[in-house]
């Protein structure tokens, strides 16, 4: 038996934070602290043209956010332009850097930036996508969260909150106590298995920020084993986490289907996807992560001896039929519909 | 036969950059490097004469048809410098500025943003185009000199001299991220994000395609004649024939050699002959259309890199191949024989 070597000792793609948040919640304070600490790292800083206040540090650049469709048929496959040309032109550098964060707008939809990583195979030789961080304004949060918008329009702080792997939730020192608990329950109740940093000036240990390997297929669900078990559904919501626990081994051409017709289906609305599975035949761990359509998946560790074969499964989303998904869920088991 | 009487080295430097952009005209040969250093060459002995810095980095550099003049784009602005007195014009307006293209040896087109501007030799601005869609990524002279093509999301727009807004567009959704216009003015294509190349046909504005690239295509590049486009988006370079009716229902020659393509460049003249470099620091030289369509060719020699990867290639005419290696190592290869490699 050979253990396989953790991912990061082969992967040597520099890792690339995505640093999102409404205008306010302290980006360009986290940003600053990154570029002045001394952390022993060389960090390239991208930073948005909209910056709160201009960050004086050479390695920033100016990023207008250009959108681009894809030619594939799929409304939701964009990329970033813009990004993608920054980042081109940044490794072309001489000087290596070990981590590259992108600070994007305040009104930034998380998911081209996180699909360019996916979609451009000269960024994907070079760069990893290690984790989207969203800072929250403790005090502010929640009247942006209830901001009703009008049909078709997104609401952008729900959705970076979806998103993120990470979520510092900053200036608690300016928010009371109740406040501070009403937020924790909102973000648990759109995005149930995510990391909460509280920080006040957005002082927070860059460790569990930077190199998060949210992206990384071998930590998949390593985070937080948890997040099942959260059932906060009190909040009148659309955008929500639902995680699914199946026991027994799952049928690859029926989970196929099921989930290619979900997320040509639910593929806008799926932000988030990740799973640990089990399929009937194969000694290893199957485990995938997906933004929006893009599915990467790979298979993983070997299943050990007597391992209970547990499938694991959790998207966020807009208007997520729990029952429809377990129901779905169940009937790829190889064992559904037997007796037919 | 050695190879090394074939394609004989003439001059080696080093400079203190990763160059990005190669630029031969006339007796002179630019490179540009990333960090925005560009130095002027005698493309006979590889004397430095003269060189300038671009502040926020440097993406492409072009010399001017009578080697007069040299333009440097980068992320952050553009800079021109004039040989006659060395004189270095630097602009630094905060724009990406993705590409630059000389109409003649007194005006030159540079992308700034979303817009083109046509410059003269100091600099000045004569006139500029419109906002395209989005930030121009490049830009091509046609009519000699007279129609400015300039590519951007979602279009090719041609400006006539002095009119911002486009006299035609030609629409295609999808980021345009090379463009070649055949010297016949016939073709115009795209190289593009979705791993195609989009074709117009001037005339008429009929449109083709060819997709199932593996790869965006970010390189392309008509040769002398414009009957042949060749292309990367591939391990191979694929090589179009554009006589006739065009390319339409054939196939392309593959030139199978690198694993990534990094640099094309057609040699000067009509024979087909075509440098190509890739990321394992290879050049190979290529009888580019020979044999028959579809066929997979084989270069006819190959030049020894420095392990780097090719950074640009460019012809000094036809009897010279200078080649930039990412590690900021530059030399130039004899090609003595007008009609070998």
């Amino acid at each position: 038996m050979t253990t396989p070597e953790p991912r990061d000792l082969r992967d040597e793609r520099v890792p690339v934070t995505v640093l999102t948040g409404f205008l306010g919640s302290g980006k360009t304070t986290l940003l600053n602290r990154v570029l002045t600490e001394n952390h022993g790292l060389r960090i390239a800083v991208i930073e948005n043209e909209f910056g709160e206040v201009g960050i004086d540090d050479a390695l920033v650049l100016d990023a207008e956010e250009e959108i681009f469709e894809m030619n594939n048929g799929c409304i939701c496959c964009t990329v970033r332009g813009d990004l993608i040309r920054i980042l081109g032109a940044l490794m072309r550098r001489r000087e290596k850097f070990d981590h590259i964060l992108i600070e994007t707008t305040g009104l930034a939809d998380p998911a081209p930036v996180a699909q360019t990583f996916f979609m451009d195979d000269e960024i994907a030789s070079q760069l990893r996508l290690d984790a989207i961080v969203t800072l929250v304004d403790a005090a502010h949060v929640l009247q942006h969260l209830d901001e009703v918008k009008p049909e078709g329009v997104e609401n952008e702080a729900v959705e970076q909150i979806a998103f993120a792997d990470r979520i510092v939730l900053n200036k608690t020192d300016l928010a009371d106590e109740e406040t501070i608990g009403q937020v924790a329950r909102r973000i648990r109740a759109i995005n149930a298995g995510v990391h909460v940093l509280p920080a006040q000036h957005a002082a927070i240990d860059l460790r569990q920020v930077l190199d998060v390997g949210a992206f990384d297929l071998e930590r998949v669900l390593a985070d937080d084993p948890s997040f099942l078990t959260e059932t906060e559904h009190q909040h009148d919501t659309t955008v929500t986490s639902v995680g699914i626990e199946l026991h027994g081994e799952l049928d690859e051409d029926r989970l196929n289907a099921w989930l290619g017709s979900l997320l040509r289906a639910k593929g806008v609305d799926l932000f988030r996807s990740k799973g640990i599975l089990a399929i009937a035949g194969a000694p290893k761990q199957y485990v995938f992560q997906g933004v929006h359509m893009l599915l990467d998946g790979t298979f993983g560790r070997d299943w050990r001896e007597g391992e209970p074969r547990t499938n694991k499964l959790v998207f966020i989303g807009r208007d997520l039929d729990r029952e429809a998904l377990e129901r779905g869920f169940a009937d790829c088991l190889a064992t559904a519909g037997a007796a037919a | 036969m050695s190879t090394a009487v074939n394609s004989p080295l003439v001059w080696d430097v080093a400079v203190d950059d990763a160059p990005v952009a190669l630029s031969a005209r006339g007796d002179l040969v630019a490179v540009a490097g990333a960090e925005g250093t560009v130095k002027v060459f005698d493309a006979a002995l590889g004397a430095e004469i003269g060189s300038f810095e671009l502040p926020g980095g440097a993406l492409r550099v072009g010399l001017s048809p009578d080697a007069g003049s040299v333009v440097a784009t980068g992320p952050t602005g553009y800079a021109l410098w004039r040989r006659a007195d060395g004189r270095t014009t630097v602009r630094e307006s905060g724009a990406w500025s993705a590409a630059a293209a000389w109409a003649d040896g007194t005006r030159v087109a540079v992308a700034s943003g979303r817009r083109a501007l046509v410059l003269d030799v100091g600099g000045g601005e004569l006139w500029r185009t419109e906002a395209a869609a989005s930030t121009v990524t490049d830009l091509a002279w046609m009519r000699q000199g007279r129609r400015l093509a300039v590519a951007a999301y979602g279009a090719v727009r041609c400006h006539e001299r002095h009119t911002e807004k486009p006299l035609v567009t030609y629409p295609y959704v999808g980021s345009h991220l090379a463009l070649a216009v055949a010297p016949t003015g016939r073709w115009i294509c795209s190289g593009n994000q979705d791993a195609s190349i989009h074709i117009w046909r001037t005339r008429d504005g009929s449109e083709l395609t060819m997709s199932g690239y593996p790869e965006k295509v970010c390189r392309l590049a008509f040769d002398d004649t414009g009957f042949w486009l060749a292309a990367d988006g591939a391990p191979d370079v694929t090589v179009w024939d554009f006589s006739g009716g065009g390319p339409e229902g054939t196939a392309p020659r593959s030139l199978r050699c690198h694993e990534t393509v990094t640099a094309l460049a057609w040699r000067p003249g009509a024979a087909g002959h075509l440098a190509s470099g890739g990321d394992d620091g290879t050049v190979a030289l290529w009888h580019a259309t020979a044999g028959r369509p579809q066929a997979r060719l084989r270069p006819v020699r190959e030049i020894e890199g420095t392990g780097a990867p090719v950074a640009a290639l460019t012809w000094a005419g036809p009897h010279l191949l200078a080649v930039a290696w990412r590690d900021g190592r530059i030399r130039t290869h004899g090609t003595p024989s007008r009609t070998a490699l």
